[in-house]
Formats: structure tokens, C-alpha cells, sequence
């Protein structure tokens, strides 16, 4: 797998789905590269393009809410965020999100 | 100057966030990342995670007996400066 090819594979096949949920990519360019990569590291290992940041377990019905774009899963909490746990996606109307605090879902 | 200890995945950038801000800012921590342990360990973990109230998502930061899920550095300094 051509993991820098597969990245911007990543990176054409999200853009519309997180368009629909109200999201962008963040504009920090350097992290959304980062993550994305990250993300055909992981979908070369595993099959599938798991979020870099929350943990897989046993339970594949839990592990399946973390298929990213994981938005649709937690809307409540990134929608009170205003970004995704990653940070991969931000709403539309995000200018500076190295101001989004990243909030546990128990404090929401 | 409390213990602090990451638990991260090797893929997550503000895992990797987090670790930077305790390396500028001088206090020394360990880190734990969470995929590359075996079964049993990440079992561990995911318990103690759950345990203090928190779901899978990393990083799991604990200063002294307290913990912080998130990259937060203002949640950082107040429980690094609480007595």
C-alpha cells in the first residue's frame, strides 16, 4: 500500500461526507496531513481507517463508531466541541481552531 | 512535583501535543502508548480509563492522583499548581 497515495485518496473520499455533516477539513494544514496519514497507516494494518486518536478493543460494534469520518457517532459532542475528537475535522465556520478545547464527553 | 503519566497511542496527534507541552515546559513524565501494549495491558488500561469516569479516547493524562482526558493545557497547569 502506497500509504502517501492512500492519504490523499483519504483526503478526496472524506471532504464531501464531512461537507454534508457541516464539517472541513481543519485548516491547519500540517495536522490534517499528519492525521490522514495516520489513518492509511491504519487502514493498511487493519483494514479500515480507524480515528488516530481513540482506542480500538474486542467490541466491533464499539470500534465501528470510530471509522472515520466518525462524526455521525458523536454529534452532540463534537458539535459542542466544534471539531471532531482528532481534530481532523472542524465546523464550517472555523477560522483558528487551535482555540477548540478538546473536551471529554463527560464534561459536555 | 507530582508523578505524570501519558497514556497515548502512537498515532495521536495531541498525544503527541501533550507530550511536547510537559518536555517545554520541564516536568518530567512517563508515557504509555496504549497500541503497543499486549492484550492484557490494554485491558488494564481501558479499566482504569473507564474506571475514572472516561471513554477510549486519548490521550488519558494522569498528574498525581487526578486525570485529564483531552489536550488541555489549562486543565494541566491547575492540577500541576494544586497543592
Amino acid at each position: 500500500m502506497n500509504i502517501k497515495a492512500r492519504k490523499e485518496a483519504l483526503r478526496f473520499l472524506f471532504a464531501p461526507v464531512a461537507d454534508r455533516l457541516g464539517y472541513k477539513f481543519t485548516p491547519v494544514e500540517e495536522d490534517a496531513d499528519f492525521l490522514l496519514e495516520q489513518e492509511a497507516q491504519i487502514e493498511a494494518e487493519t483494514g479500515i481507517p480507524y480515528c488516530p486518536c481513540q482506542a480500538r478493543t474486542t467490541d466491533r460494534g464499539e470500534n465501528m463508531k470510530m471509522v472515520c469520518p466518525c462524526i455521525p457517532f458523536h454529534r452532540e459532542h463534537y458539535n459542542a466541541m466544534r471539531r471532531c475528537w482528532c481534530g481532523l475535522f472542524v465546523h464550517k465556520d472555523v477560522t483558528d481552531p487551535g482555540k477548540l478545547r478538546q473536551i471529554p464527553e463527560s464534561r459536555i | 512535583m507530582k508523578k505524570v503519566t501519558i497514556y497515548a497511542l502512537s498515532t495521536c496527534l495531541w498525544c503527541k501535543k501533550s507530550k511536547i507541552y510537559f518536555e517545554e515546559h520541564k516536568i518530567p513524565f512517563v508515557s504509555v502508548d496504549y497500541d503497543k501494549q499486549a492484550a492484557d495491558r490494554q485491558r488494564e488500561m481501558m479499566e482504569e480509563m473507564r474506571g475514572a469516569g472516561c471513554t477510549g479516547s486519548f490521550p488519558f493524562i494522569k498528574i498525581g492522583s487526578a486525570c485529564v482526558q483531552g489536550y488541555d493545557p489549562e486543565e494541566f497547569e491547575k492540577l500541576l499548581d494544586k497543592k
